[in-house]
């Protein structure tokens, strides 16, 4: 059992370096540098404030009083000068930065505490005690607690430090409580905290080991941003006369009494909000650096495509292809790691042919479709290569000619239909959007070619639809408006990145044959791309296999299909479940994985995991080898006899 | 429907009664006397006590607050201890200029913050995105009164171009407005960017571009539907912070609005005018609270229309 859990533990996340990462992280952000030089000096001189300061903050010198700070004409006893009663400023401020901490901090470390028992009591007990939590939170986030505090806060004649950090302190139970308690719940799913339970681990231990870790990656910004807010209210009640009683030293009363003698002495009213601010400032920086590191989520980028440069090629291509894809490879770069996603593809698809392609995910497929209508996410970008589409280099036209061409010329449609239209638009406004701007629109109508365009989809009730928004419809018919928008526009090519993988097997067929269909009626190429090779066996007339980056094989549908040349294709098709095999037939799951696109080791991709592999496969990459006519595979069992002595 | 409605109500009056029986207790249970306060020192005892019947503080804590109550429900605030004006009164002339103070800052920061948050999420990391980052972390760093009282000091007393304090015109907006805007729009501006550039990379923003819908229609309409919804909510959770600022910008300009009414009524102890003050403030949260869930109901169909 123990060995159980130890195995358990080893699959779990490290955790123990994250404070390390954290920290270096932070290390590289100079802003966040900056805040937390900031930040240490602040807590410096709140510590040391009885040490640091020449002065008494409260000891009165009416004889002083009014003394301007040393730049401004004043003597270096003073050197920001005094305030009203004589007292010195620079002294009270540092007095002030030790009662505004004290607050604001036990404050924060109050509402945290609870926070941080009631969203773990909501998340791991659920039920009864989180519905109860929860709608207290969501009564307490409706509720004007600031009307409260300034109400109890004016009532109470004799305010000391407790008073404050209770009243600013407990409304801040609700957002700790919110998010710890989504990370338990989304900590208790993962796998391996259920078989950590599975073999046994106490609940506590669980709690410990797992859900705690987690957590501590988010409450340490909550509370650094909650402590620059604390700051902030703390001063902003005390300058109300709210806050602690003169003659306490506080930024905020400071500022309040500092604004009776604004004309006089500017820099009293000035100061302690530059205190506040520069303290504010370096907290949030810390704390903005920390989130930043411990989520990475937000540093994806937006999509900007970038053209290729440099040398271009001879131009290629057979007369008849449409499109003719030669050497393309693509990268993204991530930080110190290159992706190669595809390397060195070469394929043709021809006027109104179905070109079916297949490989699993991470085979570099949706990226090939991706580069060809020039859509690439951030980062990534085509390294080499040309995208010859009717004469024209898609790789490296301007972008106003590349737009020009996708929805018109070449269309696409994806893998989630649902998630493909804008979820708070109607369908009727995204037909519109884009038969609007059809060529064909003629008489200007845009509601007739709308439902034009649905009914050729085999849609019965356009007019329903189209008052519909997508979250209404079935993922089918989700997909059918897809295909109906891209068909509208007539164009010479379409994309379909897995068009019905989202979809259950009825609809799946369905689908396919409409796009079959519509795509044999206008003439349309279509690039079919799927990881399930029977479902082009039939509907394509060519079919390129992907393996890692690169074609495994190409050729025939029927040849690939009956006569596969290389060992992939071989193990796709006997992964396939068939109703023209005896069921005693044991489907065959390819073993291994795919290699790590970024290490691309020399030799084969495939040779890990192939049956047959050879000791040339380790060595040597394989090029397309011919099996037949119009019939490529990559793979040295087809190598003519002297190539193979020659590599 | 009608039932979930219904919740929505009770939970309402719910907050509204939690807000002021809390306030009502309080308020008697830790401040001195009223009538003793009311009264100079050494006032004879017999005055005291008919300044009590007067007042009504002479009865037990919970036949005020009966009284209280079911005056509240009949519409009666009762009546100032200062003078003889009706609480009602007072409230109803202060809260318009709260209210106006209020919404033309939540509208003009909101309008800010689409701007600007739309503006810096087209290039992350780009340098107008970089000033905008700036901006809003130096603005969140801003206490809201010490803004004030600078924007005092520069643009009234040095530039004589407002008024320092009361309202006397619109002028007298331009600086409690700016205050305002300012401490309220970072965190907005901070979510629009955010939310845009999450909407940004979407995948139907993808498949969009896919089907040449125009840029600046993807980003305008597209992106700009999904992306302003998160500032709806928004809006509705800093309602409380709004409160606060039009309390401590009224404090400072002399703005004679709900937030300066419960200051004076707390710094003089009159009761029924705290109470009165806190009721409505209570009140207009909650029901400002609403109107911004129906906004965001009508701005996406997923929440208006109900799924199938």
């Amino acid at each position: 059992m123990t060995d159980a859990i130890s195995v358990v533990e080893e699959a779990a996340p490290r955790q123990e370096a994250a404070g390390v990462r954290a920290m270096r992280g932070l290390a590289r952000r100079p802003t966040a540098v900056l805040g937390a030089i900031g930040v240490a000096v602040i807590l410096v001189a709140a510590v040391f404030a009885p040490i640091i300061a020449s002065f008494e903050p409260s000891s009165q010198d009416l004889a002083q009083s009014l003394r301007p700070p040393v730049w401004d004409g004043g003597d270096v006893d003073h050197l920001l000068g005094t305030d009203a009663l004589g007292r010195d400023v620079a002294s009270r401020l540092l007095f002030g930065a030790r009662n505004s901490l004290m607050i604001s901090l036990g404050a924060m470390l109050l509402g945290s505490l609870l926070g941080l028992a009631t969203g773990l009591a909501a998340g791991f007990f659920g039920g009864r005690v989180d519905s109860l939590l929860m709608r207290l939170g969501d009564i307490q986030l409706a509720f004007p607690f600031i009307l409260l505090a300034i109400a109890i806060l004016g009532t109470l004649a004799d305010r000391n430090v407790g008073h404050m950090i209770l009243v600013l302190g407990i409304p801040g139970w609700i957002v700790y409580a919110r998010v710890v308690r989504s990370r338990v719940l989304s900590e208790k799913e993962k796998e391996y905290v259920l078989a950590a339970r599975s073999v046994g681990a106490s609940g506590m231990r669980r709690l410990r080991r797992y859900v705690l870790p987690s957590v501590w990656q988010v409450v340490p910004v909550i509370a650094l941003l909650d402590v620059g807010f604390l700051i902030i209210t703390e001063s902003t009640l005390s300058f109300l006369g709210l806050g602690l009683p003169p003659p306490a030293a506080s930024w905020g009363l400071m500022l309040a009494e500092g604004r009776k003698n604004m004309l006089i002495s500017p820099w009293l009213s000035i100061l302690p909000g530059l205190a506040i601010l520069v303290t504010v400032l370096s907290i949030n920086l810390v704390g903005d650096g920390l989130a930043d590191v411990l989520d990475p989520r937000l540093r994806k980028g937006t999509f900007r495509r970038r053209l290729l440069r440099g040398p271009v090629p001879q131009p290629v291509g057979a007369e008849r292809a449409l499109l003719s894809v030669r050497d393309l490879s693509v990268e993204f770069p991530m930080g110190r790691r290159v992706i190669k996603a595809v390397r060195h593809v070469d394929f043709d698809v021809r006027r109104g042919e179905t070109l079916g392609v297949v490989g699993e995910s991470g085979s570099g497929k949706s990226v090939t479709a991706l580069s060809i209508i020039q859509l690439l996410d951030a980062p990534g970008r085509v390294t080499s290569g040309q995208i010859i589409f009717d004469g024209r280099d898609l790789a490296r036209i301007p972008d106003r000619e590349i737009r020009e061409m996708r929805g018109s010329r070449i269309g696409m449609i994806f893998q989630n239909p649902a998630a493909s239209l804008n979820p708070v638009l109607s369908i009727g406004h995204q037909m519109a959007e884009a038969m609007t701007r059809l060529d064909s629109l003629e008489d200007g109508d845009v509601g007739a070619a709308s439902r034009r365009a649905l009914r050729s989809v085999g849609i019965g009730d356009p007019e329903r639809i189209l008052r519909q928004y997508p979250f209404q419809l079935s993922g089918g018919m989700n997909q059918r408006v897809m295909i109906a928008i891209a068909m509208a526009a007539k164009p010479d090519l379409l994309i379909a990145d897995e068009p019905t993988t989202a979809l259950d097997v009825t609809t799946q067929a369905q689908i396919l044959d409409e796009l079959r269909e519509i795509t044999t009626r206008q003439d349309t190429s279509l690039i079919l791309i799927t990881h399930d090779i029977a479902l082009v066996a039939e509907r394509a007339d060519t079919i390129l296999v992907m393996y890692a980056g690169q074609v495994a094989e190409c050729g025939p549908a029927s040849r690939v299909v009956s006569e596969p040349g290389h060992p992939y294709t071989r193990a796709l098709l006997d992964s396939v479940p068939r109703a023209d095999i005896e069921s005693g037939v044991k489907l065959q799951a390819i073993s291994g994985e795919l290699p790590d696109p970024a290490t691309v080791p020399p030799g084969c991709p495939f040779a890990p995991r192939c049956p047959e592999v050879m000791e040339i496969c380790q060595r040597v990459n394989p090029p397309s080898f011919t099996v037949a006519a119009d019939h490529w595979a990559a793979c040295h069992l087809w190598a003519p006899q002297e190539a193979e002595v020659s590599a | 429907m009608a039932r979930a409605f219904l919740v929505r109500l009770g939970q309402m009056v719910l907050v509204v009664w939690a807000v002021v029986t809390i306030v009502f207790f309080i308020l008697r249970l830790t401040t001195g006397d009223p009538a003793r306060l009311m009264n100079a020192p050494g006032t004879p005892e017999e005055v005291i006590t008919r300044t009590r019947e007067r007042l009504g503080t002479d009865k037990p804590l919970l036949a005020q607050y009966g009284d209280y109550l079911v005056d509240m429900v009949q519409g009666d605030l009762g009546t100032s201890f200062r003078g003889a004006t009706p609480v009602a009164d007072a409230v109803v002339a202060a809260l318009p200029n709260t209210l106006m103070l209020a919404g033309i800052a939540v509208v003009l920061a909101a309008a800010l913050a689409l701007l600007l948050g739309s503006l810096a999420a087209r290039r992350p990391n780009g340098l107008l995105d970089r000033a905008v980052l700036a901006f809003v972390a130096l603005a969140q760093a801003t206490p809201a009164f010490w803004l004030a009282v600078i924007l005092v000091l520069f643009f009234s007393l040095r530039l004589r171009w407002f008024p320092a304090i009361d309202l006397t015109g619109p002028k007298s907006f331009v600086l409690p407005v700016a205050t305002l805007v300012i401490t309220l729009s970072p965190v907005l501006i901070r979510t629009v960017r955010q939310s845009f550039i999450e909407t940004m990379g979407e995948d139907f923003i993808r498949a969009a571009r896919a089907r040449r819908v125009p840029e600046h229609r993807l980003f305008l309409v597209h992106g700009l539907k999904v992306a302003a919804l998160p500032l709806v909510t928004l809006i509705g959770l800093q309602l409380g912070f709004l409160l606060a600022g039009a309390v401590v910008v009224e404090a400072i300009f002399n703005w004679p609005g709900i937030g300066k009414l419960i200051l004076d009524a707390l710094a003089s102890r009159d009761f029924p005018m705290i109470q009165g003050g806190v009721l409505v403030a209570a009140v207009a949260f909650v029901l400002l609270n609403l109107i911004v869930d129906q906004v965001y109901g009508v701005l996406d169909p997923r929440v208006r229309v109900g799924p199938r």
